[in-house]
């Protein structure tokens, strides 16, 4: 379930000010061609590993999203988010107790070639491979990081996956509710409903690999994978770059022919019915500092990025492109994340998880808007409770009493908490990541916090330690943030769920009965007004207690230059890459003169 | 014969040794004759005054001063190095910092040099057994890379000052250990040494009482060197994250800053804290470095 714990930016602690002039020493002299539509996207993390089961994070997913597929995918343009059918031939037929989902697979799907085949040609994909591949995403022993999508959800899975570790069963014992009735039709069979399921099956944990080419690299998989997707994958310099080729083979698709409202002016509906993908190659760089990343875009040598914070004044002004940068040829593109930060209390805390007044005290000193401007460039919106925007139940009206920034009355919940003035407070440990931004957040709230009289203590740590004392409940206090999964509230307050608790996704580890009850009546519901009263009640059930602090919920800004074409982003969707277009001559001119 | 008082008139009147000068005495005369050396003295003691008034909040106690609405103003008057993220003062939080690296500097090359000096002085002394053990020892440590180790020793024991000076003394010590260690078995079998055993001096006495004071100029010497060598490190450490609790005024946190300010045009968090090491190091260096030759008897009549 951690498929998007992510930090408040990337977490890099290694780095050195002579990288700044790193910038220049890959192409500035080569020069371009205005024949060649590689695309090439910069990743601000290092990929682990291409095997789908273990992609938890954007970046690895952003690769896999290429070579593999699923049942099912978003469409590209339209907004709300809409589901269409990718591998399955159409959507599902699901019965009327919501309980059984039949789909039918899209025939002709070739694998990519590669030696593990017969004579080295890549076969058909076949209902029978879904089945392999979710045992294999449900296999005790591979640990993978996706099971959490499955897990209570199918008939007789969680079984067989008890009876593999008890060694009773293997990949050849059947599991009730995932079936091949014949070559084209899979059949899932739930044991309570899930609404979220057709989500999960657009998520890259879910999509089907080759028995062969598993059996032949064993671990190994995950520097040489295969799949149906419309590129393969040609070479890994690790910690480096990706390089992947256009899969000749594809079964193919066209581009959107209507999108979203606004769409066709902006363009993105200049290729409409035209063959997909449109470039021959993509190259992922991976580039963990954020000043060679700035350069190297500046100089054309990636056709979009994120902004880095401190590169957002020389880029942006009052919301919109500075003239210097839009005489580049540089677009920007906003889009309103669906996450949300927070600062998350541990609840099993002996002095944060008894003192409901305390926490309160805590939310109210702490000054959201002023940390937008210093650390956001002045563009989040404060976040009122864990639903982001764009996700039903959020209400754009709703106001959480105990985030609206006041010293004084913060004073007054201390004093109720039993710390007049802060007397008697004991020194709370904030755990905060080592990465500069990171650390100047965990100042910046120190100074918020003693400015009402308690005193915090930074513990500094790294990514993987910071995990692990959330897991082990050893954390009082730490500074996080969730992005969504897939569109629905559910996903946040999963966060929340009390049989969630560490070492699952519900680090607060928050428990309250009532929550708990309205959850699991949720989830059986499908969407619709009743369901989102109930998540309603959730939100009202957290403020009441404040388990976390929430602190925003973000605004994607990206860059781009004039010769991408079709280019829209959305953090749910990561399989963007086949709709965008490079301009290759375009690209040319334009870059000669960066 | 007036034997009584025979001898101490023949001392006296030796012109030799009327002449004779103890080592340090000697030393000093020649660091005064060096206007380098003095000058470089001279900062070190204007660091150390600065140090110690700012920690008494005499000058600069605006140092933890935060105004959000004063982010990021360019060098004034009011501020001569400009302000930081928070609108703190960067010529204070400089200053500041001054005393976070003094210390980490005193502390962590004190214990280096305790532990490398008694080490070193087994080792050389006793010889054998002793020796094969602690040589093995330093050897092993040395073959990890020190400033690895030393993020090492930060990330188990957690940041804060006291762990970075654990951090640099637990690791800094193996150069001045082998130094001691030579200067022992150079001096064990001497004539002194005999003599002081032939007395009835025990091991310890004849260590610490008779040998030490002889090789104590290295001790010095490594002091110095370690010194800047502590410094570093503490700047290092910070920038990566693992120096002081964040909040605390430190170079390498405000170059770890910097390291993203400075495309927004903010150079003044990188140029503070740059300035007040490079002259803290360099005086040291020249100092350290007047400080060997003065106390290199080679060099004495020169």
């Amino acid at each position: 379930m951690y498929s998007s714990w992510r930090i408040f930016f990337h977490a890099s602690i290694i780095s050195a000010i002579c990288l700044i002039f790193a910038g220049c020493t890959n192409s500035c002299s080569q020069k371009v061609s205005d024949t060649d539509s590689t695309l090439n996207v910069v990743l601000s993390a290092n990929v682990k590993g291409l095997d789908p089961i273990y992609a938890n994070d954007t970046y690895s997913n952003a690769v896999i999203s290429n070579i593999s597929e699923t049942l099912l995918e978003y469409h590209y343009l339209k907004r709300p988010l809409e589901l269409q059918p990718l591998l399955a031939e159409s959507m599902p037929e699901v019965s009327d107790n919501g309980l059984t989902h039949t789909f039918k697979i899209k025939k002709g799907v070739k694998f990519h070639n590669n030696e593990a085949f017969e004579n080295g040609i890549g076969r058909e994909l076949k209902a029978q491979d879904f089945v392999y591949s979710w045992k294999r995403l449900a296999d005790p022993r591979l640990q993978a990081d996706g099971f959490w999508v499955f897990d209570g959800k199918i008939k007789g899975l969680n079984e067989w996956r008890d009876k593999v570790s008890a060694g009773e069963a293997d990949y050849d014992t059947p599991i009730e509710g995932i079936e091949a009735t014949d070559d084209y039709t899979l059949v899932i069979k739930l044991s309570k409903p899930y609404y979220q399921l057709h989500y999960v099956l657009a998520m890259g944990f879910t999509s089907p690999v080759a028995k062969e080419v598993v059996d032949k690299h064993g671990k190994e998989y995950l520097n040489h994978p295969v799949g149906t997707g419309p590129y393969k994958f040609a070479n890994w310099v690790r910690n480096n770059k990706i390089e992947l080729v256009k899969n000749e083979n594809w079964h193919g698709q066209t581009y959107p022919t209507e999108g979203a409202t606004g769409d066709e002016e902006a363009g993105l509906l200049a290729d409409a019915g035209k063959t997909l993908p449109f470039n021959d190659k993509i190259t992922f760089h991976e580039v963990t500092e954020a000043q060679p990343r700035w350069l190297n875009f500046m100089k054309g040598n990636y056709e979009y990025m994120g902004i880095p914070k401190d590169n957002f004044d020389s880029a942006i002004a009052e919301g919109d492109l500075t003239p210097e940068m839009k005489s580049k040829g540089v677009q920007l593109f906003k889009t309103p994340e669906p996450d949300v930060t927070y600062v998350a209390f541990n609840m099993k805390d002996p002095i944060l998880g008894k003192n409901e007044n305390l926490r309160k005290a805590i939310a109210l000193a702490y000054d959201t808007k002023t940390s937008i401007e210093k650390f956001y460039n002045g563009q989040a919106l404060p976040a009122q409770s864990p639903i982001p925007p764009s996700i039903d139940a959020y209400d754009p009206n709703f106001e959480n009493p105990f985030k609206k920034f006041d010293v004084s009355k913060a004073k007054e919940f201390l004093e109720k908490a039993g710390f007049p003035e802060g007397k008697g407070a004991p020194v709370i440990e904030y755990s905060a990541l080592t990465s500069s931004t990171a650390r100047q957040m965990a100042e910046f709230f120190k100074q918020n916090m003693a400015a009402i009289g308690l005193q915090v203590k930074i513990d500094s740590v790294s990514w993987p330690q910071l995990q692990k004392k959330i897991k082990e409940a050893q954390a009082q206090m730490w500074g996080i943030a969730w992005l969504a999964d897939y569109p629905d509230a559910e996903n946040f307050l999963q966060l929340l769920y009390g049989p969630n608790k560490t070492p699952g996704p519900n680090g607060a580890n928050f428990a309250n009965s009532k929550f708990d009850e309205l959850y699991k009546k949720a989830a059986i519901l499908p969407p619709g007004p009743e369901r989102t009263q109930l998540y309603q009640e959730m939100r009202d059930i957290f403020v009441n207690e404040m388990p976390w602090v929430p602190g925003v919920h973000r605004l994607g800004y990206y860059l781009r230059h004039g010769w991408i074409k079709n280019f829209k982003m959305h953090s749910i969707i990561n399989n963007h890459f086949k709709y965008l277009r490079v301009d290759a001559k375009k690209r040319a001119e334009l870059k000669a003169k960066l | 014969m007036k034997a009584t008082t025979m001898n101490a008139v023949n001392v006296a009147s030796n012109p030799q040794l009327e002449q004779g000068r103890s080592l340090w005495y000697d030393a000093y005369l020649r660091i005064k004759k060096d206007k380098v050396a003095v000058i470089s003295f001279f900062t070190i003691c204007f660091y150390l005054v600065l140090t110690l008034l700012s920690s008494l909040g005499v000058i600069f106690d605006n140092y933890g001063v935060v105004d959000n609405s004063l982010t990021y103003l360019p060098p004034s008057w009011d501020h001569w190095f400009g302000t930081d993220l928070f609108g703190r003062d960067v010529l204070a939080r400089a200053v500041h910092g001054t005393k976070t690296s003094l210390v980490v500097g005193f502390a962590g090359t004190g214990i280096a040099m305790a532990i490398g000096t008694v080490l070193g002085a087994c080792s050389g002394y006793f010889g054998g057994k002793v020796d094969d053990l602690i040589v093995w020892f330093y050897t092993t440590i040395d073959t990890i890379p020190y400033i690895l180790l030393v993020v090492a020793f930060s990330f188990v024991l957690g940041p804060s000052l006291l762990t970075l000076c654990l951090a640099i003394g637990l690791t800094a010590w193996v150069r001045h250990c082998r130094i001691v260690r030579a200067e022992y078995i150079k001096h064990r079998d001497l004539d002194y040494v005999q003599g002081a055993a032939a007395l009835g001096a025990s091991h310890a006495r004849r260590i610490f009482l008779h040998i030490l004071p002889n090789v104590f100029h290295l001790v010095l010497i490594n002091f110095s060197l370690g010194f800047v060598g502590a410094v570093k490190s503490e700047v290092i450490l910070s920038f990566l994250g693992l120096g002081v609790e964040p909040g605390t005024p430190s170079w390498g946190v405000m170059i770890n800053d910097a390291k993203q300010e400075l495309f927004r045009g903010v150079w003044w968090n990188l140029a503070a804290a740059t300035l007040f090491m490079f002259f803290l190091v360099l005086a040291f260096n020249l100092f350290t470095d007047a400080l060997r030759d003065a106390l290199d008897p080679k060099l004495k009549n020169k």
